[in-house]
């Protein structure tokens, strides 16, 4: 049998960003263009303000959608404030967001990349 | 670099804020103190929230309504040449469409929704199944009602020409309650056997021959009676009136919770049918009003009322029966009593509680406010909109008062022009139809990504196109409804005999999805006012060929498919 090797990623952090239905895809694509490779996306039910608001309530979609992103040390602030700024979370009602330290993260790395990063 | 991106960028500016200084602090006094309390809102927070809110409804509908609403003005101002009647009040028409139809849908989503998936996963919970399902087959009544594309079966009644077709206009004028009625027990009727089906997991395909063969039958005996020809193209029309965006929802809602606590509702079919089979008895329910009604008088007593009634009204016309109080009548009609129903089987027969009072009350208060505006919208936008261009249509191939340059080509062109309207009318309308987009993805996901979401869409879309042409066709060419339809329906049940039970519950269902609220009232008014103009006996049957040829052309790719895979499997 062949040799089996993990490598721990470190420096890891992920951003989860629950959002309001449909503001998703926005998002995503700012994220993208600072530099995040993907993201993870489940849908939820969101609970709290909407009844704290009365009738206004109805102007916030229960239905949410959950962002998971993985990026690196550098990239975190980049992505969070470019996700910020595209889901207007500064504006009431948008969502919400958080970043989270990561430890031993680990998946395929190609080899090129390796190569790369050795060199 | 867009310079909005460079201002938010160099503008950011970071604090840090400590949350234990937002959270409430334990207070030994008050114990409650702990709960967050309600939010005071200020003005501006009020416009960030609302702003979004409102702007995504009306741009559905914006979507929906604008791109046909400017394609039948241009066609019509550009090659007819037959300038816009009353623009101003067509327009503010469909405003009250758009702004109607998004309040309404969201009434829907929040105060009628809730009801039926409460009562969908409650119910079977503490009530037998016959009462379950007496339930389910009233609120099919209910939902007919709360449909808004009836109202404009209801609001063209008065364009028939009695002399030609008594019974179409005795049914249409006297007998408009009893035929929502009878449209809204085959609705039921169709939940019921619907749900049923989830729960025991039955074939589709059997249901459909058991349906459509008596009304083959039927209307085979109603096309061999001269009195009742007319009747045809009402009754096979109104399959494709009762599946609107009230119908379906509600009733699957409801019907997939039974089956979910009947432990049978995870097949990956469970949701399709009931929309096929909704569509298909509410025909057979007005073929039989029809009977009923064709024992009851005689055609020329029929006539001599009309001409009474005639008289009689001339002189009088109550506020009640103006706009817009005659639309807000016919708007708290519709939803109130679906709403006492489904209050009563909450709170009587369930004794359960509503989860959040305030939005459902609020929820229901938009759906009967937007059903008003809707029904005003339906007048004087949709409804004047589809006649001006049915009525201005003929002018195209034959001399009329309406169209000064007419007719503007040959007869053989002109015609052709019309019909090539007609099919770019149903192919654009059918795109446009959010349902079909869903459909499409559920599709896509149910065959594993052999039939592709857009093949689904185009295939329906062409379907339609083609229908609605054909529907143009038989008033132009005045055809017979029937000789269309018969041969239709037999091909599409040899299609269903030679097609997985996959295809066949798609594509049946497919026809009903595709008529919206925005299309339904709009082809119908065009097929009235285009009857008129070529002076046919009757206006209906175009929504009929554009429910039956969808069909058709599903179930053909579908097949088309399955020999593609055949060919290349044993390679």
């Amino acid at each position: 049998m062949a040799d089996r090797h993990i490598i721990y990623l470190t420096n890891v952090k992920m951003i989860t960003c629950v959002l309001q239905n449909g503001l998703g895809e926005d998002v995503l694509e700012a994220a993208k263009n600072a530099g995040a490779q993907g993201a993870t996306i489940s849908y939820a039910q969101g609970t709290g303000i909407r009844d704290r608001m009365g009738l206004l309530g109805v102007t916030i979609d229960e239905q949410k959608e959950v962002l998971r992103l993985i990026v690196s040390d550098d990239q975190a602030d980049r992505v969070f404030e470019a996700i910020y700024l595209a889901g207007r979370l500064d504006t009431p009602g948008k969502g919400i967001m958080y970043v989270s330290n990561l430890e031993n993260v680990a998946t395929h790395i190609p080899q090129g990349v390796l190569d790369a990063v050795s060199e | 670099m867009r310079y909005g991106t460079f201002v938010s960028t160099y503008k950011i500016q970071r604090s840090k804020l400590s949350y234990n200084l937002l959270t409430p602090k334990p207070d030994p006094n008050n114990k409650k103190s702990l709960r967050p309390e309600r939010i005071n809102a200020s003005l501006r927070d009020v416009y960030a929230l609302l702003a979004p809110y409102i702007g995504v409804r009306i741009k559905d509908q914006l979507q929906a309504v604008v791109p046909l609403a400017l394609y039948l003005g241009l066609f019509q101002v550009f090659v007819l040449d037959y300038p816009i009647q009353e623009a101003t009040v067509l327009c503010l028409g469909l405003v009250a469409v758009i702004i109607g139809l998004a309040v309404f849908m969201e009434g829907l989503n929040s105060g009628l929704m809730p009801f039926g998936n409460i009562i969908g996963t409650n119910l079977p919970a503490k009530a037998a199944m016959p009462v379950v399902l007496v339930v389910l087959g009233m609120l099919g009544v209910g939902v007919t009602f709360a449909e808004p594309a009836i109202g404009a079966l209801q609001a063209f009644g008065s364009s028939i020409d009695v002399m030609k077709a008594p019974y179409l206009f005795e049914l249409l004028n006297n007998w408009t309650l009893p035929l929502v009625l009878m449209v809204g027990a085959g609705v039921g009727f169709a939940a019921i056997l619907g749900t049923v089906r989830f729960i025991y997991g039955w074939s589709l395909k059997p249901l459909i021959y058991v349906s459509v063969i008596p009304l083959g039958l039927l209307s085979t005996f109603f096309w061999l009676t001269p009195d009742l020809r007319s009747i045809l193209g009402l009754a096979w029309d109104c399959g494709a009136v009762t599946t609107g965006p009230v119908t379906v929802p509600l009733v699957l809602a409801i019907g997939i919770g039974i089956a979910n606590s009947a432990g049978k509702g995870n097949s990956s079919l469970s949701g399709f049918g009931v929309v096929t089979l909704a569509s298909l008895f509410p025909i057979m329910a007005v073929l039989l009003l029809t009977l009923f009604v064709y024992s009851q008088i005689t055609p020329d007593q029929i006539i001599g009322n009309a001409a009474a009634v005639k008289d009689a009204v001339s002189s009088q016309v109550s506020v009640w029966e103006q706009t817009p109080l005659v639309e807000i009548i016919l708007g708290v009609r519709a939803i109130v009593p679906l709403v006492l129903f489904l209050g009563f089987v909450l709170f009587v027969v369930l004794r359960s509680k509503l989860t959040n009072t305030l939005v459902t009350v609020y929820g229901l208060s938009l759906c009967v406010i937007g059903m008003c505006i809707f029904n005003i919208g339906l007048t004087y936008g949709l409804g004047a909109m589809g006649t001006q261009t049915g009525e201005g249509l003929p002018g195209a191939f034959i001399q009329t008062s309406l169209v000064a340059s007419s007719p503007i080509f040959s007869n053989l062109v002109g015609i052709i022009v019309v019909i090539l309207f007609a099919f770019v009318l149903g192919f654009g309308a059918t795109l446009a139809e959010p349902a079909l987009n869903a459909l499409g993805l559920t599709v896509q996901k149910l065959t594993n990504g052999a039939f592709k979401k857009e093949m689904l869409m185009y295939s329906v879309a062409i379907g339609v196109a083609v229908g609605i042409s054909l529907g143009v066709a038989k008033l132009v060419l005045d055809l017979d409804l029937a000789t269309l339809l018969l041969p239709l329906y037999v091909t599409g049940l040899t299609l269903t005999a030679l097609s997985s039970e996959e295809f066949v519950n798609v594509a049946w269902d497919s026809a009903g999805v595709t008529t919206g609220p925005v299309t339904v009232p709009l082809v119908l008014a065009m097929g009235l006012g285009l009857g008129k103009a070529v002076s046919a006996t009757e206006g209906f049957g175009i929504l009929s060929l554009a429910s039956i040829c969808p069909i058709i052309a599903v179930l053909t790719m579908g097949l088309l498919i399955k020999i593609q895979q055949k060919s290349k499997s044993p390679a």
